[in-house]
């Protein structure tokens, strides 16, 4: 074997393990990028459960604090508004808008119960106010998980060398769900 | 120089040696059985009973009740704290989630039973606070703890033993349940790890010199730890992993 040839073929073989593992650490993490972007869809997915829960459950409790309080109008309209808003909305930042107001409606109503000692009393409403505690919680707790996928997803494809490659394969950030302050706080209550 | 990097590499592998040793999420305590009464609220024969009752509801129905009484929890919110306590511990074998977590503050006067995901059919919200009004906070609010926590148990194991076609006698058939997944995983890395690090320190002469150093460090970093390689649940096996959404109802009393 010749010197030249020798050179060549070491040369070859050293552009091969170069594109080898240039291939390989595109691969590691594209195939990154696709694993966590699925997390952020499952964890999505459970979220929208439990919105699902607490849109079905709606009707039923409304209808049992409507027996006791038929005057207080405005709150139950505001409840439906709020609850055909979030059957409407489409994208995921409306949903999480829509969804937010809801919430607002719903701490309204449940604040404007407190005035009636005969509903806080009544099993059917202690049992549907237990089911919506928990539906808020599993909310919390499903947000919880899907806040935390989507920041994961977001800082893997944000990281220098790994943004090039989510750019070119059209990766872009995750949409956090976030609670609005007024939200969190107590409703108000007109007297 | 060659010295210097095998130096290094011990250290490191002794690092990732505490770092296994130590592992810990949260600063939860660790769960010593199916009745986890850290705050002391509970008599022994109650106590032994309500474990009892557990890992027969376990040996039957594969489902993990868990009890957990602690002295206060600094302000969290019961719901969350109970909800976190639950993932970290991993009640119930994962996929199934079939666990149920019954959580009491003393100091905040909170209770809660926090359900898996695989017994949400089974006991809805609804029905767990309405077990919470009729069977627990009667007479937690005479401070009973005692009678509130094991029927809060028995109601909930009577749910699911019902709900399996099974029934409950009081008194488990074997001891032990095979130990979860997780635990297994972590303890074969550990040894795996201890092997070479082993055979590195005592094989090498600049090993042996370290010895001493690494010794201490284990020694401190195990102190965090508080245990090191101590059993996970005391020999109840309801720990694999399970994980709850969040159901279940909270009560003041």
């Amino acid at each position: 074997m010749t010197k030249g040839k020798r050179n060549l073929l070491i040369a070859v073989g050293v552009i091969v393990l170069v594109l080898l593992m240039f291939y390989s650490g595109i691969k590691g993490t594209y195939n990154s990028f696709v694993a966590l972007d699925e997390g952020v869809k499952a964890s999505w997915a459970q979220v929208e459960n439990q919105l699902q829960r607490r849109y079905d459950l709606i009707p039923n409790l409304v209808e049992t604090v409507k027996g006791f309080a038929a005057q207080e109008k405005e709150v139950f309209i505001g409840v439906t508004e709020a609850r055909s808003k979030v059957g409407g909305a489409k994208s995921i930042p409306d949903k999480i808008a829509a969804n937010n107001q809801l919430t607002g409606a719903l701490s309204r109503l449940l604040v404007t119960v407190e005035r009636y000692p005969d509903i806080k009393s009544n099993q059917n409403f202690i049992r549907l106010q237990d089911e919506l505690a928990g539906t808020e919680n599993r909310i919390a707790v499903e947000r919880r998980r899907y806040n935390e996928s989507v920041r994961g997803y977001n800082v893997r494809i944000r990281v220098f060398p790994a943004n090039v490659l989510a750019g070119m394969f059209g990766f872009t950030k995750a949409e956090f769900f976030e609670v609005p302050e007024s939200a969190q706080a107590a409703p108000e209550v007109k007297f | 120089m060659k010295t210097r990097i095998g130096t290094l590499l011990i250290a490191v592998m002794a690092a990732c040696l505490i770092a296994t040793c130590v592992y810990g999420r949260d600063d939860f305590p660790r769960p010593v059985g199916a009745v986890n009464d850290f705050a002391g609220v509970l008599s022994p024969r109650v106590a032994r009973s309500m474990e009892s009752l557990a890992r027969e509801v376990l040996e039957k129905t594969r489902t993990s009740v868990v009890v957990v009484t602690l002295k206060e929890i600094g302000g969290d919110d019961p719901g969350d704290y109970a909800n976190r306590l639950y993932e970290a511990w991993g009640i119930g074998v994962k996929g199934e989630d079939k666990g149920v977590l019954i959580f009491l503050a003393v100091q905040e006067r909170r209770i809660r039973i926090e359900t898996g995901y695989g017994v949400e059919g089974i006991l809805p919200d609804g029905l767990v606070g309405d077990i919470l009004d009729r069977n627990v906070i009667p007479y937690l609010k005479k401070g009973d703890y005692d009678s509130g926590l094991s029927s809060a148990m028995v109601a909930v194991s009577s749910v699911i033993a019902k709900d399996a076609g099974v029934s409950l006698t009081g008194a488990p058939q074997t001891r032990r349940q095979p130990a979860s997944q997780q635990k297994k995983g972590s303890s074969l890395f550990s040894l795996i790890m201890l092997f070479i690090v082993m055979s590195l320190l005592l094989g090498t002469r600049q090993g042996r010199r370290m010895l001493p150093f690494i010794l201490l460090m284990l020694l401190m970093g195990g102190r965090r730890g508080g245990g090191g390689f101590g059993g996970f649940g005391g020999g109840f096996g309801g720990f694999g992993g399970g994980m709850s959404g969040g159901g279940g109802a909270g009560r003041g009393f």
